[in-house]
């Protein structure tokens, strides 16, 4: 078989431009479109006047859209391993997902990469001596190029799983799972691997990825089915999500376990800069209300005590779970940075430096948040343009 | 070819900042204070009036400290850090994607953006300037009144830097860290 008659084998629905762009919820399809045009206006923006457009500094070079990118490629991450519980490992109760997951994950995943190439300095110069004179020693090479490959092994599982090739899909999705669980624990790793910042310095970081991409992962899927189904959900898709909920349950009693041995770690003995940047954690709103509570315990508590059953209080716990998310990416990102490395006065009339601040312009929001309709728009055109229809193939 | 390092007598420093200023005219680095490749630290003078703790009150001249274990250089994506013949780090800004990871693995605040190439800049030892002219000595050296630099060859016996570290005491700065920095404080 030719590429032109493996490409023309793809079964696309024939359905006009105006039913792709209808949205089945008018809301989410609204949503999308708004965002879309902020990603766009932020894009311009950031193209006309380069990294001044972002609130990024010298003490603080990473900032908002760092955070973007590890929330996008992490919930891909995420959607990869709790989607290939079925396809690949054989859980016959996930069989259900189909390919509507695998659609998610490279729904999410482009944003990132959306969001990357204007974070970024030089994009093409990227490419080019990524390719010419590879850093094999650093973590953002190796995440770069092994997201490359998730990227293609995701959309050719999703291809050739469209055309009833079950088992090259199921071999595809395998090399894609390994390399999205690489890929972020590298990215995780780039953390990690700094000696200069020891309040993320360690093993900690890369585990930390895995376990929260899960739980990213596992709100997005919960909240996708509640809007689909209007949190009406049928009976025969309610074993999987019932069967899905204590897994999360598993996956946040985990995350928990992970969030209070960090900060206990972190402030007995107090070590230097560590001590102080957790210090500065547990004083934060963010840290308990969006991670702790909205990210953990809440989802935790409806699962316990519902025993994975209360669907529709799961949805509503899954989006501001996902918030809870963004913040879990947002706070590791800046913790990291908060411990200034110059703590000497070098200017007259100068304070003595003190925690690093941080305030993400309205180019980075508009660019962060923007690119969450550009996730939008690809998941709702691909529900339209292929048959996603949750048949057991195995 | 040369392992260039620099050896600083801080204790001599009367933070006039002529090395800074010198610093920014030889290698054309942009005005703005978070624009510097070089800078000099100030402690505040601790205690209370009339009791002030004057050893307290001291200058720490920095820069980049051209680690030989840079942590700069092993994180670069594109080999755009890199140590060039001279063991001093260095940037090739046709490299340099703005990535900005080295900016976070450096552990003292050395490097920075500069604005006119969007790439990331630092100390050089003055390589593109005044040692591509053939002198031996740095900007920053060569202006301070109270000679608190001495730059050189630290493989070169006879060097000036290679003696001062023979006969003096001193410390590096981090050096728990493993970067081995070839910047060393006098004392």
């Amino acid at each position: 078989m030719n590429i032109k008659e493996f490409i023309t084998s793809i079964p696309v629905k024939k359905v006009s431009i105006k039913d792709v762009l209808t949205p089945d919820n008018k809301l989410v399809g609204l949503a999308g479109i708004v965002l879309l045009a902020m990603y766009l206006f932020g894009a311009v923006t950031a193209l006309i006047h380069g990294h001044h457009a972002y609130g990024v500094t010298r003490q603080h070079p990473w900032g908002l859209l760092i955070v973007m990118y590890i929330f996008f490629v992490g919930t891909s991450t995420g959607l990869a391993i709790i989607g290939s519980f079925g396809h690949i490992f054989g859980i016959k109760v996930y069989n259900r997902f189909g390919l509507r997951v695998s659609l998610l994950a490279i729904a999410m995943l482009l944003p990132g990469f959306a969001i990357i190439l204007l974070e970024i300095g030089h994009p093409v110069t990227m490419m080019i001596y990524n390719t010419l004179s590879p850093g094999l020693t650093s973590a953002i090479w190796w995440m770069g190029t092994l997201y490359t490959f998730v990227l293609v092994f995701l959309i050719g599982e999703f291809i050739v799983g469209l055309t009833g090739n079950h088992k090259v899909s199921r071999l595809l999705g395998i090399g894609g799972l390994v390399a999205d669980l690489a890929a972020f624990a590298t990215l995780g790793s780039i953390f990690g691997y700094l000696v200069a910042r020891p309040a993320v310095n360690g093993p900690f970081m890369p585990l930390y990825f895995i376990l929260t991409a899960m739980v990213a992962g596992s709100f997005l899927i919960f909240l996708m089915y509640g809007i689909k189904y209007k949190n009406n959900f049928p009976e025969d898709i309610k074993p999987m999500l019932n069967t899905l909920a204590k897994v999360l349950g598993l996956l946040l009693a985990a995350l928990l376990f992970f969030d209070f041995w960090y900060i206990m770690t972190g402030i007995y003995g107090h070590l230097p800069e560590r001590g102080e940047t957790i210090s500065y954690i547990l004083g934060t709103k963010t840290y308990w209300i969006a991670e702790i509570l909205m990210g953990a315990v809440i989802p935790f508590a409806i699962i316990l005590l519902s025993k994975g059953k209360n669907l529709a209080a799961l949805t509503w716990a899954s989006f501001f779970g996902l918030v809870g998310i963004f913040f879990m990416r947002y706070d590791m990102v800046h913790n990291a940075q908060v411990f200034p490395m110059q703590t000497m006065k070098i200017t007259e009339y100068q304070l003595v430096p003190s925690l690093v601040e941080y305030t993400p312009s309205s180019t980075e929001w508009m660019i962060a948040l923007g690119a969450i309709g550009l996730a939008i728009l690809i998941y709702q055109a691909g529900t339209k343009l292929f048959d996603l229809e949750e048949k057991d193939h195995h | 070819m040369a392992r260039y390092g620099m050896a600083l007598d801080y204790k001599n420093c009367i933070n006039c900042k002529a090395c800074e200023v010198a610093c920014k005219e030889e290698n054309g680095v942009l005005l703005g204070a978070d624009k510097h490749r070089i800078w000099v630290g100030q402690n505040e003078v601790s205690g209370q009036w009339p009791l002030l703790d004057i050893s307290s009150a001291t200058f720490l001249p920095s820069q980049c400290q051209h680690c030989d274990n840079a942590p700069c250089q092993s994180v670069c994506p594109t080999n755009a850090t890199y140590y060039d013949e001279n063991n001093v780090v260095r940037v090739n800004v046709d490299k340099c994607i703005l990535c900005s990871y080295c900016m976070n693995a450096c552990p003292y605040d050395a490097r920075y953006v500069d604005d006119r190439t969007l790439t990331v800049d630092k100390c050089t030892f003055c390589s593109d300037t005044r040692l591509a002219r053939g002198e031996t000595t740095t900007a920053c050296q060569n202006t301070c009144p109270t000679k608190v630099r001495t730059f050189g060859d630290l493989d070169d016996p006879n060097s000036e830097i290679s003696q001062l570290l023979r006969n003096r005491e001193h410390f590096s700065l981090k050096s728990h860290l493993g970067t081995k920095p070839k910047l060393y404080y006098l004392t």
